[in-house]
């Protein structure tokens, strides 16, 4: 069965955890086990039953009430499977927020109803950063229902907010499903809820299949190989790299840039044996008529009529975890690579969508950068090649913040 | 249970093997002889074309189950592992938490030091226990196999960023995404050879592969991998509910792996 990961994103005590783990009850998935310790949990910690605690495994998230770390879990719903990607919502833990996320194709965004929480920075932050991260279909749940008395009213305004940011920050507005819910009291989760009569559409769940079931399939497009090493045994050298997309066929004409070697694949191995083709998505070995000099780590393998093109200036849109002001190292296809400039021309303030001056503090907040790099690397916009037009940010041995590749 | 797409999940830990071996100078994994860590190896194989290029290490109590011994001995020359026996004591009073958090942890640190690995292989899964499930694929120990489970480093996309601290060495997960289910199913697809503890004798079996001391088996008639597969698709109990450590305080693998347990 193939997975399909959907992230969850929105401020802290939105109920994310509390989600998941009502749905994983809801849906029959959660063993006894897990349900009974945390039910346990919560009555030593005199709380109501938390179904969050079925995710919220560490002692210090379940005593302080929140996430700290990300993790996974999944449901089969009418044979289709779903991986549920918790996140922590708390601003200061954004980094293990988009360690989860990053892994996501779909999400749902948590909207609390009640009145002195609903929409918050973090909220549109999330926002902001999932669509940057390629996530393109969206639920939005605007959750606590039961705290507003099922009023329309509320979930309206909630929505015609969102909605507004999400053409601000340009989101297809039709790949945004709005869902009024109450995951603790588990209505519209998998069943419809009666206190709603007004809301006509489908369940959370329901909605998902849909989300997961129209989505357009990835092609295979032109040839690229982005290299990882070489093997460590064997008395042959050979390349390890991963297809990335297209196709490779034994004795076919390749380069290797930005070492630019024109070669022959003369051996393709997937998987321990010998092929004539290697395709999307393997990890391949290869050995070429040439030996190469020295390491290709993060090199990209192209073929004929496909070229891709190494450079040394980047235009990128980088999400900041802090006002970053020393140099920068991206990391970017198993390269590392120190950034000899990176010239800010304005930042975008994540909670409201607002375009501000390059001088704007840029923490938590994204900026349209200028790369000039210390050394050439492949990089194609994320928009036309996502594996190779994104990238990690470090200041130092601190992580520090997340980019794509707008033009190169 | 949910029964994932094998080739995907083999893909990313080939992935994840051949990035240990290419980040790291001095790689060991740890083969427990169960069905995680052999068919780790198995998918290492794979990853370097038939030949394992990373010691092996057991842990060994000296109570293992005979079967295991035995497995372990037929394998290793079979595949052949470099493997390392570390011995830890064991003493009749411990148990649980004592024996598997300290027992275990002095011997893998002094084979750790002994031959200076810089990462090790552990072949822990998401589903097993809500505490592995917030692991990441590479994740830094310190220098006293400390699991800094509130500040993991970052991995967003495929970039494994964690960097090594003095003394200190990472551990690699590749089979972190793997479902117990998938295990078997795999073992079935590649014919990878297994502890025969595992498949049902006299209505019993064991689902979680421990020392004699502390693993139970659990009730079944699951006599072939492709019973177990079926038994697991529908169960609704926890794979390491025969395993004595987990069952003595709600977070006893969170203290266990932030002292160093696998």
């Amino acid at each position: 069965m193939l997975i399909n990961r959907i992230t969850l994103l929105g401020h802290k005590d939105h109920g994310k955890s509390t989600l998941i783990g009502n749905l994983l009850i809801q849906t029959g998935t959660a063993s006894e086990q897990r349900i009974n310790d945390a039910k346990k949990t919560s009555q030593k910690l005199g709380r109501q039953f938390e179904p969050g605690f079925i995710l919220d495994s560490f002692e210090e998230e379940r005593e302080g009430g929140l996430t700290i770390d990300t993790t996974r879990v999944q449901i089969n719903y009418k044979n289709i499977g779903f991986e549920f990607i918790d996140v922590p919502g708390h601003e200061e833990l954004i980094k293990n927020m988009m360690s989860g996320a990053s892994y996501a194709k779909f999400a749902i965004l948590l909207v609390s109803a009640k009145s002195d929480e609903g929409i918050r920075p973090q909220t549109k932050r999330h926002l902001f950063l999932a669509k940057m991260m390629g996530i393109n279909r969206i639920i939005i749940a605007v959750n606590k229902m039961d705290y507003a008395n099922y009023h329309r009213e509320v979930f309206d305004s909630i929505k015609s907010d969102i909605e507004d940011f999400l053409q601000k920050i340009g989101f297809d507005r039709k790949q945004a499903y709005f869902i009024p819910i109450s995951a603790y009291t588990a209505d519209n989760l998998v069943k419809m809820s009666k206190k709603m009569p007004w809301y006509k559409g489908s369940t959370l769940m329901e909605a998902m299949k849909d989300a997961v079931e129209t989505e357009g399939k990835e092609t295979d497009g032109k040839l690229r190989i982005v290299v990882q090493g070489t093997l460590p045994t064997g008395k042959k050298i050979l390349t390890t790299g991963k297809v990335i997309s297209g196709t490779i066929k034994s004795g076919a004409k390749v380069s290797i840039v930005p070492a630019k070697m024109n070669v022959i694949a003369k051996e393709i191995f997937v998987k321990g044996k010998k092929q004539k083709l290697a395709k999307q998505g393997e990890n391949v070995a290869l050995s070429f008529d040439k030996v190469p000099d020295g390491s290709l780590r993060g090199s990209v393998i192209y073929g004929s009529g496909s070229a891709a093109k190494p450079t040394k200036r980047v235009d990128s849109l980088i999400f900041f975890t802090k006002n970053v002001v020393k140099p920068i190292t991206i990391k970017i296809n198993g390269n590392e690579i120190a950034c000899d400039e990176a010239k800010i021309k304005d930042v975008i303030d994540t909670g409201t969508g607002n375009k501000m001056n390059a001088g704007y503090d840029r923490t938590l907040n994204a900026a349209n950068v200028e790369l000039r790099l210390s050394k050439e690397v492949v990089a194609e916009p994320f928009d036309t090649s996502a594996e190779l037009g994104r990238f990690v940010v470090y200041e130092g041995r601190e992580f520090v913040g997340l980019g794509i590749v707008k033009g190169a | 249970m949910i029964q994932q797409d094998l080739k995907e999940l083999e893909e990313r830990s080939i992935y994840i093997i051949r990035e240990a071996t290419t980040k790291f100078d001095n790689v060991a994994a740890l083969w427990s002889m169960g069905k995680d860590s052999t068919t780790m190896i198995a998918l290492a194989r794979k990853a370097f074309l038939g030949k394992v290029p990373f010691p092996v290490i057991h842990i060994d109590n000296g109570v293992d189950f005979p079967e295991t011994y035995k497995f372990r001995q037929e394998l290793a020359k079979k595949w052949k592992l470099n493997l390392i026996v570390a011995e830890s004591e064991i003493k009749p009073e411990m148990s649980g938490f004592a024996c598997c958090g300290e027992n275990k942890t002095v011997a893998l640190k002094k084979v750790m030091k002994d031959h200076g690995f810089d990462a090790l292989i552990v072949s822990i899964r998401r589903d097993e226990h809500g505490i592995r499930a917030k692991e990441r694929y590479m994740s830094p120990r310190d220098k006293e196999f400390k699991w800094d489970f509130k500040n993991q480093p970052a991995e967003i996309w495929d970039d494994y960023s964690s960097k090594l601290d003095a003394k200190g060495h990472v551990r690699i997960h590749p089979l972190l995404d793997w479902n117990e289910v998938d295990i078997w199913g795999y073992i079935k697809k590649e014919k990878i050879p297994i502890n025969p503890l595992y498949y049902s004798r006299n209505g019993l079996r064991y689902r979680s592969l421990g020392c004699t001391h502390c693993t139970v088996p659990i009730k079944s008639k699951a006599k072939t991998i492709d019973d177990i597969i079926k038994e697991l698709v529908v169960t609704k109990v926890e794979e390491r509910s025969g395993r004595e450590q987990d069952k003595e305080k709600i977070y006893v693998m969170e203290k266990l792996r932030a002292l160093g347990y696998m």
